[in-house]
C-alpha cells in the first residue's frame, strides 16, 4: 500500500465525515468522495454512505493495491457552513488547485472550527424566527414579543440540556416543554393574546428542516436506506416536540 | 399593506432560521429573500382561490427552482438555499392543532388536522422533487435509475 493512497483515503473519509455530520445529503457525500479519489488518480472508486457511516474502496492502479476503509458517524448536527466549505475544498482539490497536504490541513481547520455565529446570536435568531412565525400563523402583532422570548427560552434549553445529557430526543422534548410552558406563562401573566400562535412560535426553532429536506432528496436519488432513516429521524424529532408540548399543555392549561 | 408587513416579517424570521442552521454568511440574505418570495407566492395562490395544497406545491416549486438556479451560479450546496426557501411553508400550525386535538380527546378533529399536515408536507416535497427533476433532465439524478440504453 503506497503512502499516497493511505493519505488520500484519510482525506476523502475526513471530508465525507464532516459533510455527513453537519447535514449534507448522502448523494453529495458519495459524489464528493468519489470525485476526490478519482482526481487523485485512483481507479475503480466506490463509495457507499448511509446516514450513520461511510464505506470507501478504490484501487491504486487497475487490478493492484485494493484498499477499503469505513468510518462510523455518530453525531448529526446542523452547520450548513461547514458543508459548503468542504464542498469548496473538494472542488479546488478536484481541479488541481490544492495538494493532498493542503486539503488535509484545511479539513482539519474546518473540523476544529466553532460554529460561525456566536451562541447569543443564535438564541436571538431563534427568538426572531419564533416571533415571526407566530405572526405569520395568525397571531397579532403584539404576540411577537412573548413568542420571541418563549422561542429564545426553548433554544436556550435545547443548547444547555443537550450539553449535559447528550441525548438528542430528550433535550428536544425538554426544550419543547420549557418553551411552551414559558409561552403559557406569558399569556397567563397578560403578555400576548393568542396562546396557540405563541406556543407554535416558541416551537419553530426546533423544527427538523434539514433532515426533512435531505430525506426527500435522498429518497429521490435512489438512496432508499439513507432517505428512510433520515425521514424517521425527522419523525422522531417531531414526535418528541409534540410530546413536550402535549405535556406542557395538559399540565398548565 | 398587510402583505408587505408579512413579507418583511418572513424575511426576518427566515434570517433567524438561517442563523440557527448556520447558513454561510454570503448567502444568508439570499436565502431570506427566497423565503419571502415563497410567502408571496403562497399568499398570491391563496388569494386567487387556488386550494392550499396546490398553492404550497407552486410556492415550493418556484422557491426550489430559484434555489437550484442560484446554487449552480454561485457554486454552493443547494440545501443552503432551498431549506430557507421552503421553511415558510412548514405546516407548524396544523401540526400543533393535530397534537392539541389528540390531547383533548377530539380524535376526529385530530385526524383531520393530521391529514392536512401530511398533505401540506407532501406538497412541499412534491415542489422540491419537481424542481430537482427540472434541473436533472438529461443527466439523470445520480444516474441510479438507468433505462437500459
Amino acid at each position: 500500500m503506497g503512502a499516497k493512497a493511505d493519505k488520500v483515503m484519510d482525506v476523502c473519509l475526513q471530508a465525507g465525515e464532516i459533510m455527513l455530520t453537519y447535514g449534507a445529503e448522502t448523494y453529495r457525500v458519495e459524489e464528493t468522495i468519489e470525485r476526490m479519489a478519482r482526481a487523485a488518480g485512483f481507479t475503480n472508486v466506490h463509495c457507499f454512505s448511509t446516514t450513520t457511516g461511510i464505506f470507501l474502496s478504490f484501487e491504486e492502479s487497475k487490478g493492484h493495491g485494493d484498499l477499503m476503509q469505513m468510518v462510523r458517524v455518530d453525531d448529526r448536527m446542523q452547520d450548513l457552513n461547514k458543508v459548503a466549505e468542504v464542498n469548496q475544498i473538494s472542488r479546488e482539490f478536484t481541479s488541481g488547485i490544492l495538494t493532498v497536504q493542503e486539503a488535509e490541513r484545511r479539513l482539519d481547520e474546518i473540523s476544529a472550527a466553532k460554529i460561525q455565529y456566536p451562541i447569543w446570536l443564535i438564541h436571538l435568531a431563534a427568538g426572531a424566527a419564533g416571533g415571526g412565525f407566530s405572526y405569520l400563523f395568525g397571531g397579532g402583532l403584539y404576540d411577537f414579543i412573548p413568542a420571541f422570548f418563549a422561542a429564545m427560552i426553548s433554544s436556550f434549553t435545547l443548547v444547555k440540556i443537550e450539553g449535559y445529557l447528550r441525548v438528542r430526543f430528550a433535550s428536544e422534548l425538554a426544550a419543547a416543554f420549557f418553551g411552551s410552558s414559558a409561552a403559557i406563562a406569558f399569556v397567563m401573566l397578560g403578555f400576548g393574546a393568542s396562546i396557540d400562535q405563541i406556543i407554535i412560535g416558541s416551537l419553530m426553532p426546533l423544527v427538523p428542516g434539514v433532515p426533512l429536506t435531505n430525506a426527500v432528496r435522498d429518497l429521490l436519488s435512489g438512496d432508499l436506506l439513507a432517505g428512510i432513516s433520515r425521514g424517521v429521524e425527522a419523525l422522531l424529532t417531531s414526535l418528541s416536540i409534540a410530546s413536550g408540548v402535549a405535556l406542557a399543555v395538559s399540565i398548565f392549561l | 399593506m398587510d402583505l408587505l408587513l408579512e413579507i418583511i416579517i418572513t424575511f426576518i424570521a427566515i434570517l433567524g432560521f438561517g442563523i440557527i442552521l448556520s447558513v454561510p454568511r454570503r448567502v444568508l440574505f439570499i436565502g431570506a429573500g427566497i423565503g419571502s418570495w415563497t410567502w408571496l407566492a403562497l399568499q398570491t395562490g391563496l388569494h386567487l382561490g387556488i386550494n392550499d395544497v396546490v398553492s404550497t406545491v407552486i410556492a415550493s416549486f418556484t422557491a426550489a427552482t430559484i434555489a437550484h438556479y442560484l446554487a449552480k451560479k454561485i457554486h454552493i450546496p443547494v440545501t443552503t438555499l432551498s431549506i430557507p426557501g421552503i421553511l415558510p411553508l412548514v405546516p407548524g400550525s396544523r401540526a400543533y392543532f393535530t397534537m392539541l386535538s389528540f390531547v383533548e380527546g377530539e380524535y376526529l378533529d385530530g385526524l383531520e388536522f393530521g391529514v392536512e399536515t401530511m398533505l401540506q408536507a407532501g406538497g412541499i416535497a412534491a415542489g422540491l422533487v419537481l424542481a430537482l427533476s427540472l434541473f436533472s433532465f438529461g443527466k439523470g439524478i445520480g444516474n441510479r435509475y438507468e433505462t437500459g440504453s
